[in-house]
């Protein structure tokens, strides 16, 4: 029995019904068509077998040391960032910030590709100083090690976003406060910054383990050639091998990432638990802190670790592509732009998975925008008990490997849809509700640390000057979240933008994403090909965000996330 | 608000725009690389003007895998299928999942290439030799060659878990007297790796991570035309073979464009299409691509289709096992 | 307008909880300005809360005049309540000039143009803040958002405007100016007001009415100088004033005020069984020869005064007032002129 609802909170009626249609369309149906035909499935074949193989707990195992490891890397490399771009007095903080920001945009399997190109016997960076290994050497990054390093280069930004976005709310009478306490800057940052920034903290190494869980690209080119399994490659691989169980292999193995994930959340959970930390009225200005002498070391550390995750890849990445044909060692004889030509020119598929991604990306952030915001304030507002059932049935798609989401939404769609026997199969449209299931989770973190943070008077101030629920939320509730909205748009834009798993299985003739394309041409054997237009996809990612930097001015402070 | 809805609004139109295909008079899946299957539907068009083509390109597991969840989805968009090996086509041919179709195309075929019954017809050659990097001491000439001391830790092959062609080879080479199972057992002992496709292979080679690799032929003759430092080899024990089958499935909506895809890719036009790619073609009296021997010279191994296809679970079963594969 | 009726309303937020607010009858007249009183925790803010419709009362009802505004099964949402608060923390929008934030009640009513810009000029003007319409809530101090967040309440004219401890965030000084400025604001607009506080000397300076509150239940409610003269209960007297409450021997009869002879007897009477709480306030209580004895506690210098703590021979502490300087451990005669019986 559900008590009466409590018609004194804020929520319009709709929104219960309207957030339970959200989370039932994005997660439950296909997730439940999933599992509906893995159970079925298991009746007849039994997953026992599967669950007594070894093989299938090591690569438990493996995903999560190498999912550990890598939030471990992303949180020192991230919050380490985010700590000292915000909070001290380091040159260049915008240019560091927008820098720090470019490897989550790399789609991880060509950031996997660059590192490669950058380490093994061929690279044209240790050849240079008489470093490559000889002929035949194993590449160090073909283990938990490596993997685990990459998963951290490519998050690191998740969790850089999710605490500056804490620090920068932070009041600056707190850290005065603390001063005048008598504490040092580094008690400050110990007893006071760090507890109160905790929530940002944790959220984002929550993002970034379930992330790395979930993670294809990178397992699949290092992890593969050295045996090592994670659960999503083992999946992927379980696939290839399809045979009459499969389907239930691996609605078996979707639960145990499902599994995985739930358990991280729940650290999570505990981690914040008590902490709702409301930063009451107005958040003032970010205090600064000098590093005096430290300064330069710490400025050479930043723009080292800039150096080794950003530049070095993708040098070798834009050598790649310039070479004729791959293992040709670049020199002003061999150089050659025909890639380029073959890409812009030949090449129809191009233009469409350029405008693909890019419209599939936007029309992502923006719409999951709006459904966000609605579930966000639910989630933060409403004292219902299935808020936690809801919060974790949106975490699931986003921890779910993209493999296992689009199985699901083809199982889902492929047949026309009932009623009104449409077929949405093979279009645009599948991956849109694909992209909006997938990334769901995503969009709605910050939103609802924004929430949290919001000092509930502001919106009931405006409930007595009458405005109703769609009034508030335009003129009070989404300015003042505005700064976390906008985070989420671009975290979801580039994320959608470089995505790969979900629409490789989707795409049809005509629907295909850049990440598919990139894949495609890749392993088609057109590596030179891949790189030229990996190269390209950079490029337009640092287009769009010196586009977003130029405009920076003129938007609500926050919403470009790497500036002050 | 107002504002991002109607920016939402547009995006989603916008994207539609775009995107949507509208319904096609032809469906095809292929593992064919991207180049040469918009040449393949090019040249298909051209010779059947008027028809709106679309084509689906993905390695054979992949595209079988997508396939697959749409059969049992119970809606599969393909038409005709354009992939690797007749052994995957064999299963769905038993499954009943294929339409038969007798191409009068076929009496200018050997008859080992086609299906009896008209469910499949190979269109090419494709075999599965060495490619070396030309930095290696050894030049290989033999597949024994790499069980040798000098390949120690240098060589690599595709897994048959994301090679159609792979599973082939394996089958094949295992019922090579003096090759067998114990000549892979021998490549494990040796620090062989077997991961991933035939393009991942001729990159590991390429960039020397590995010497030696098992590769299908066409990707390093064609890389070593454009400077690639590698170089292909025809083993003298033989090769084995794919030959890239097309079929039809039982589910078409579009029976008749079908069966003029099947028609022209098995004829002369089609044929000298793939020639021009860097394909063997399979039509009789065809010549070979630059780069390649004369046909006559390339010793294909023999195998038993209806026997590769029995034992195909147990083959990649015992490979993975080999090679510690999971899957 | 109307008057605001709370009709035996209760509110429970768990399920078999304790209950927060606990069968609260009141009436406030129109045009009334009464304040809520009690520490904290009493269940006051609540009150507020279910009067402003962020709360749905688990019981009873509140009517503004003839109109429900709520019971336990129905509701008006608070956006149609016409009425206004100011928030502790003064919930001032940050992305809003002053003006914007003074001129939103008006503008989500559809209000515009001159009329606004009018409108929201006089309000500033009540405030005495007209010179800063243009500056953001982030530049201005606390008394003065304060200010901005009572303008925002003046502007619409509401029947009913609620301050949820306003002044707590505030300097003494600033408070003192604060009060004058509610008092006008009062006076001004007509509104009945609902004031929270938990500060006594608040309660008294700025309210027609007092409510006292404690543990979710109401205890009196009455004028401010009704609730000192005559407080209802040992709870009502130690809030209100700062009188000490000795327990002494019950006096016959149901006389409750007390003059010196009365107290005399009551003092010099016999030890018994059932004692009585007798309220005592400090300026009642008078230096003078051939009283009672008591021994001074301690000291405390207010300027115009002394403030004494005094113990009397059975160690119950009293308060005093003294114009001469005294010394810690003295013995004094004091005349208690009058005593309350609560």
């Amino acid at each position: 029995m559900m008590r009466p609802q409590n018609r004194g909170n804020s929520q319009p009626r709709w929104l219960f019904p309207f957030v339970v249609t959200v989370i039932f369309c994005l997660s439950v149906l296909p997730l439940g068509r999933l599992a509906a035909t893995g159970i079925m499935s298991a009746f007849r074949g039994g997953a026992s077998e599967l669950l007594s193989d070894p093989g299938l707990w090591r690569s438990v195992y493996d995903t999560l040391s190498t999912s550990f490891f890598g939030m471990i890397a992303a949180v020192v490399l991230g919050g380490g960032f985010a700590l000292l771009l915000t909070l001290f007095d380091i040159r260049g903080k915008a240019l560091l910030g927008f820098l720090f920001m470019l490897p989550t945009m790399i789609p991880p399997q060509v950031t996997a590709l660059a590192w490669i190109g950058m380490t093994g016997p061929s690279s044209a960076l240790l050849k240079a100083i008489g470093l490559a290994p000889p002929l035949g050497s194993p590449q160090p990054l073909y283990s938990i090690g490596g993997i685990a390093l990459l998963y951290g280069a490519q998050n690191a930004a998740l969790v850089y976003l999710s605490l500056r976005a804490g620090l920068l709310a932070l009041p600056r009478d707190a850290v005065e406060a603390a001063r005048l306490s008598g504490a040092s800057s580094f008690q400050v940052l110990k007893d006071v910054i760090l507890p109160l920034s905790l929530p940002g903290l944790a959220a984002g190494a929550a993002i970034a383990f379930v992330s790395c869980v979930g993670n294809f690209g990178i397992p699949a080119i290092l992890g593969i050639p050295a045996g090592i399994y994670t659960l999503p490659t083992l999946i992927y691989s379980k696939f290839a091998a399809f045979g009459p169980r499969t389907f239930a292999d691996i609605s078996v193995l979707s639960g145990l990432i499902a599994i995985l994930s739930v358990i991280g959340l729940m650290v999570e959970a505990r981690v914040l638990r008590g902490r709702d930390y409301r930063v009451i009225g107005l958040s003032g200005q970010v205090a600064v802190f000098r590093l005096g002498a430290w300064r330069w070391l710490a400025e050479l550390l930043l723009w080292l670790t800039i150096f080794l995750i950003l530049a070095m890849p993708l040098i070798a990445l834009v050598a790649s592509s310039l070479a004729p044909a791959y293992g040709v060692p670049l020199s002003p004889a061999t150089v050659t732009i025909k890639a380029y030509e073959e890409i812009l020119f030949r090449q129809a598929a191009t233009r469409i998975a350029f405008t693909n991604s890019l419209s599939l990306s936007l029309a992502t952030a923006f719409g999951l925008l709006v459904v966000t915001v609605l579930t966000g304030y639910f989630l933060v507002r409403s004292k219902s008990r299935f808020v936690g059932l809801i919060s974790a049935l949106a975490e699931i798609p986003y921890a779910l490997p993209g493999i296992v989401l689009a199985v699901a939404f083809i199982l889902l769609f492929a047949a026309p849809i009932p009623v009104i026997s449409i077929s949405i199969y093979g279009t645009i449209w599948i991956i849109l509700i694909a992209y909006f299931s997938s990334f769901f989770a995503v969009s709605l973190k910050p939103v609802v640390s924004a929430f949290r943070q919001l000092d509930p008077s502001l919106e009931e101030a405006a409930r007595l000057s009458g405005a109703g629920f769609a009034r508030r939320l335009a003129d009070i509730v989404v300015p003042l979240v505005a700064p976390a909205a906008g985070a989420s748009v671009i975290l979801v834009f580039l994320i959608a933008c470089n995505e790969l798993t979900v629409s490789a299985l989707l795409w049809s003739a005509g629907t295909q994403t850049l990440g598919v394309l990139i894949y495609n041409l890749d392993d088609s054997g057109s590596f030179n090909i891949a790189a030229a237009l990996s190269v390209l996809v950079v490029i337009m990612v640092i287009a769009m965000m010196v586009v977003l930097e130029l405009m920076a001015k003129r938007l609500p402070k926050g919403v470009v996330p790497w500036r002050s | 608000m107002k504002n991002l809805l109607s920016a939402f609004t547009a995006l989603v139109a916008f994207g539609m725009i775009a995107g949507t295909a509208e319904a096609a008079d032809l469906v095809l899946y292929t593992s064919q690389p991207n180049e040469d299957a918009q040449a393949t539907v090019d040249g298909f068009k051209a010779a059947n003007p008027g028809l709106d083509v679309q084509w689906v390109r993905d390695g054979t597991p992949q595209i079988m895998a997508k396939l697959n969840a749409e059969i049992q989805a119970g809606n599969p968009a393909a038409d005709v299928l354009l992939i690797a090996d007749t052994v995957t086509l064999e299963r769905m041919k038993q499954a009943g999942q294929l339409m038969a179709y007798k191409s009068p195309e076929a009496a200018n075929y050997d008859k080992a290439l086609y299906d009896a019954d008209g469910f499949y017809y190979s269109t090419k050659l494709i075999t599965t030799g060495i490619v070396y990097n030309t930095q290696a001491a050894m030049k290989p000439t033999s597949w024994a060659d790499l069980a040798k001391p000098e390949a120690k830790g240098l060589v690599t092959m595709p897994s048959p878990l994301a090679s159609g062609a792979a599973l082939i080879h394996a089958q094949t080479l295992s019922g090579v007297p003096g090759l067998g199972w114990d000549y892979y057992k021998n490549l494990k002992a040796n620090g062989a790796m077997a991961a991933g496709g035939n393009g991942a292979i001729l990159k590991s080679v390429a960039s020397g991570e590995k010497a030696y690799g098992f590769v299908v032929d066409y990707l390093p003759i064609r890389e070593k035309a454009k400077g690639a430092p590698v170089e292909f080899v025809f083993p003298k024990e033989g090769v084995s073979a794919v030959t890239e089958p097309a079929a039809i499935l039982a589910s078409t909506k579009h029976a008749e464009n079908a069966r003029k895809f099947i028609d022209y890719v098995l004829s002369q036009k089609g044929q000298e299409g793939f020639l021009k790619l860097g394909y063997i073609p399979a039509r009789n009296g065809m010549a070979v691509p630059a780069g390649f021997p004369a046909r006559e010279t390339i010793k294909v191994l023999p195998i038993n289709p209806a026997e590769a296809l029995k034992n195909s679970e147990k083959d990649v079963k015992g490979f993975a096992d080999i090679f510690g594969i999971k899957g | 307008m109307a008057k605001l009726i709370l009709n035996r309303l209760s509110k429970t937020f768990d399920l078999g909880g304790r209950a927060a607010v606990n069968d609260v009858s009141l009436t406030v007249r129109e045009g009334g300005f009464l304040a809520l009183l009690g520490p904290s925790g009493c269940g006051k803010t609540t009150v507020l809360r279910m009067i402003a419709g962020f709360e749905q009362p688990s019981d009873g009802s509140i009517l503004l005049g003839e109109r429900v505004l709520a019971d336990a099964s129905e509701m008006v949402a608070p956006e149609h309540r016409n009425m206004a608060m100011v928030f502790q923390s003064y919930a001032l929008w940050p992305h809003m000039s002053v003006a914007e934030n003074v001129g939103y009640p008006l503008k989500v009513r559809g209000i515009s143009g001159e009329k606004r810009d009018r409108k929201v000029r006089e309000a500033l003007a009540a405030v005495h803040l007209e010179t800063y319409a243009d500056r953001r809530p982030a530049d201005l101090s606390g008394g003065q958002r304060q200010r901005v967040a009572l303008a925002r309440c003046l502007v619409t004219e509401p029947d009913v405007v609620l301050l949820d401890e306003p002044l707590a965030n505030l300097d003494r000084h600033l408070r003192q100016e604060m009060e004058e400025t509610f008092r006008e604001f009062h006076a001004r607009s007509g509104a009945t007001m609902i004031y929270v506080t938990h500060d006594q000397a608040e309660a008294m300076a700025l309210a027609t009415d007092v409510a006292v509150m404690s543990e979710g239940k109401l205890l009196q409610v009455a004028t401010p100088e009704e609730i000192y003269a005559r407080p209802e209960g040992r709870l009502v007297g130690g809030l209100v004033g700062q009188g000490a409450i000795l327990s002494l021997p019950s006096p016959f009869g149901d006389r409750r005020l007390f003059d010196w002879p009365a107290m005399q007897d009551i003092l010099a009477g016999p030890a018994q069984e059932a004692r009585a709480d007798i309220l005592v306030r400090p300026q009642d209580v008078e230096i003078a020869a051939e009283g009672q004895v008591a021994t001074v506690l301690s000291v405390l210098f207010e300027g115009e005064r002394y403030a004494l703590r005094l113990a009397l021979p059975d160690g119950q502490a009293l308060r005093a007032f003294s114009r001469q300087p005294v010394k810690v451990g003295d013995r004094l005669s004091i005349v208690i002129r009058a005593a309350w019986r609560l």
